[in-house]
């Protein structure tokens, strides 16, 4: 093996690394998506703007001098309620409804979240200070080639324990929301309201709770999905728009309605877009947006979902 | 609306067609005034009129989305699209080709019209959600390759400077009060097509398969055709407000047609409700003007609080009119969908 094509394999396994941690994020973010449209069939615009607000608290919590282990709870706590009341206030009068007008009101929300964010925190990208995080996310190379908080790649690339961690808390999340959905009594019926709303509710299911508690997980996911986003990028009142489309475009990829198709699908957008930015960094995003089209148009149930001839 | 020559509508039409000589009078009374030293605050009658284009643009842009949203039930979220290449098209051809801006509109509306079917032919059997995103993710790649192609609009960030003012015999239409009748003319022309449009068999078409789209075929009618025959209508309007705009403004940028100002036009049409061709403009009219007036509002007010990010509340309010108005009034503010 040549040596440029070495050297081209380990810039492959690096970039393949780095979409796989993009991925988990918005596996996070796609699974929030994902539940809420199984179960009341609404996109929720309004989640991605959680995700934002979900960074925004933890940075104001860690600004405050909170230490980093005791915010990301505290935000995750925060969203759920702020997901809830999202829920409670604009959907659940709509609940019976035209579609057309919870999708419309989902916007509405999202809008002005995204304007409440932007007048709270001003629209100034920000970064999480590196002080007030716990010290091995702090990777470095020295100057005598020692790697600080950081695995070696074969090939000379790195791989922050940062990014390790983003990967292992995506995966130990995604498992105990399985656990959740398939163990629980809860997640029993959430999966019955998700098969058919009416007849679990006939059954002595409270739907209005299970639509509450399905609302509280998503945005709680979300919330660690917008802290880990603002680790590794910054923080400002559009990322939620833009990373939620992408994420979005991940559950519909997977089949909307299936966890494991929006794991798997938040894995492949991840990856596309990482592998996008080297092609064109303008377009980085647009990869998504494009593989989503397709999606809709070629496969509308996704890889994973349940096939089903018109969505109304 | 049954045309009548009541002195109430003729007044109305009189107000319309000589609003820039008001404007401009009262700019001569506020001179004459002001020798007195009494400033009663007028904000100057370019200013008011400027406004005023603004607001009548909206309307006919709200006007060809109520044709795919009111009139066939679909939610478009991505009709910034057609503005944004209507706007490009024309902008490219007047400002480096030096095409006049009489042969460049009906080139940038038939570009529009061409990728309304393009986009309507794979979106057909799509409805509800589907359609949205797709829509969506359309506007969003126009407006992608608007910021990044550098090489077709020769700026970074989609900035297209110095398009030339369309002129006729030597003379060169830039004033305000040109624009005014300009657009005037253009949404007289659009509204006019659009009504007889709704009171004909494509607009009961339309109708039908907003209602019931598998009754509305099974009773005949062509599903697909009426569709792209929507598609391409409200395309083609699209375009033609986004050619305005490129004269209009002289200078456009990627951030002209981001995805908000989708979600603009389309709080214009829930506002008046949805299928109504009056509604729709009389939203326009109060959005678009609200927009402009909280603008000030909230400069005035920023530079007296000396917090900067008021400007952002803007579009909060408009967020929230969109939630309140989904939960207490869903036909829409002024007309009742029939």
């Amino acid at each position: 093996m040549g040596a440029k094509k070495k050297e081209m394999m380990a810039q492959i396994l690096e970039q393949l690394i780095n979409g796989l941690v993009l991925g988990g994020i918005y596996a996070l973010i796609a699974v929030g998506y994902t539940m809420v449209y199984g179960i009341i069939q609404l996109i929720n615009f309004a989640h991605g703007e959680i995700y934002m607000f979900g960074a925004y608290i933890a940075l104001m919590f860690i600004l405050m001098g909170v230490p980093f282990w005791i915010a990301v709870p505290l935000s995750m706590i925060l969203c759920a309620i702020l997901g809830m009341l999202i829920d409670f206030v604009a959907y659940r009068p709509l609940r019976n409804a035209p579609r057309l007008s919870a999708l419309i009101t989902a916007i509405g929300i999202s809008l002005a979240l995204q304007n409440l964010a932007r007048m709270i925190w001003s629209a100034r990208p920000r970064q999480f200070p590196s002080e007030s995080l716990p010290s091995f996310f702090l990777s470095e190379v020295t100057q005598t080639g020692e790697v600080i908080n950081a695995i070696l790649l074969p090939g000379g690339g790195i791989l922050p324990f940062r990014d390790v961690f983003i990967l292992l808390l995506a995966v130990v999340l995604m498992v105990v929301l399985n656990m959740l959905i398939y163990l629980t009594k809860i997640g029993k019926a959430m999966r019955a309201c998700a098969q058919n709303a009416v007849a679990a509710n006939l059954m002595g299911i409270k739907t209005n709770h299970v639509i509450a508690v399905t609302f509280a997980i998503g945005s709680a996911l979300g919330a660690v999905a917008g802290i880990m986003v603002g680790l590794s990028e910054v923080v400002t009142p559009t990322m939620g728009y833009y990373k939620g489309v992408a994420a979005f475009a991940a559950a519909v990829l997977g089949g909307i309605g299936s966890i494991s198709g929006a794991i798997f699908g938040g894995i492949v957008i991840g990856i596309a877009e990482v592998f996008g930015a080297d092609i064109h960094s303008g377009y980085r995003i647009a990869f998504a947006y494009i593989i989503m089209i397709l999606v809709i148009l070629i496969r509308p149930s996704g890889l994973f979902g349940k096939s089903t001839s018109t969505r109304a | 609306m049954r045309d009548k020559l009541t002195p109430k509508n003729i007044i109305l039409c009189l107000c319309i067609c000589f609003l820039p000589l008001f404007m401009y009078g009262i700019d001569g009374i506020e001179r004459f005034l002001s020798e007195y030293r009494i400033d009663f605050g007028w904000p100057g009658g370019d200013y008011v009129i400027r406004i005023v284009v603004r607001a009548c643009l909206y309307m006919l842009l709200a006007v060809g989305l109520n044709i795919v949203c009111g009139f066939t039930g679909l939610l478009d979220l991505g009709y910034v699209a057609f503005y944004l290449i209507g706007g490009y098209t024309a902008g490219l051809l007047m400002q480096r080709l030096g095409v006049p801006y009489w042969f460049a509109l009906p080139l940038a509306v038939l570009h529009g019209t061409v990728w309304g079917l393009l986009r309507g032919i794979p979106t057909l059997r799509l409805t509800g959600d589907y359609f949205a995103i797709v829509t969506f993710g359309f506007a969003e790649l126009f407006f992608r390759v608007v910021r990044n192609e550098q090489w077709l609009i020769g700026a970074p960030n989609g900035q297209l400077r110095g398009i030339p003012s369309p002129s006729l015999f030597g003379i060169t239409f830039n004033q305000n009060w040109h624009n005014y009748y300009h657009i005037l003319i253009l949404l007289i022309f659009v509204v006019f097509i659009t009504y007889r449009l709704q009171n004909s068999r494509v607009g009961r078409a339309w109708v039908a398969i907003r209602e019931d789209e598998n009754a509305a075929e099974s009773m005949g009618i062509n599903v697909g055709r009426y569709k792209s025959l929507a598609f391409a209508v409200s395309a083609a309007i699209g375009a033609l407000g986004g050619c305005f705009i490129a004269q209009f403004q002289v200078n456009i940028s990627a951030p002209f047609f981001e995805f908000w100002e989708s979600i603009l036009i389309l709080c214009m049409v829930v506002l008046g409700g949805m299928g109504s061709i009056r509604g729709a403009m009389i939203g326009a009219a109060i959005l678009g003007s609200l927009g402009e007036i909280l603008r000030e509002v909230l400069t005035v007010l920023t530079r007296f609080t000396g917090y900067p990010e008021l400007v952002g509340a803007r579009y909060l309010i408009f967020g929230v009119i969109l939630i309140l108005l989904m939960r207490f009034r869903p036909g829409g503010l002024i007309f009742k969908k029939t």
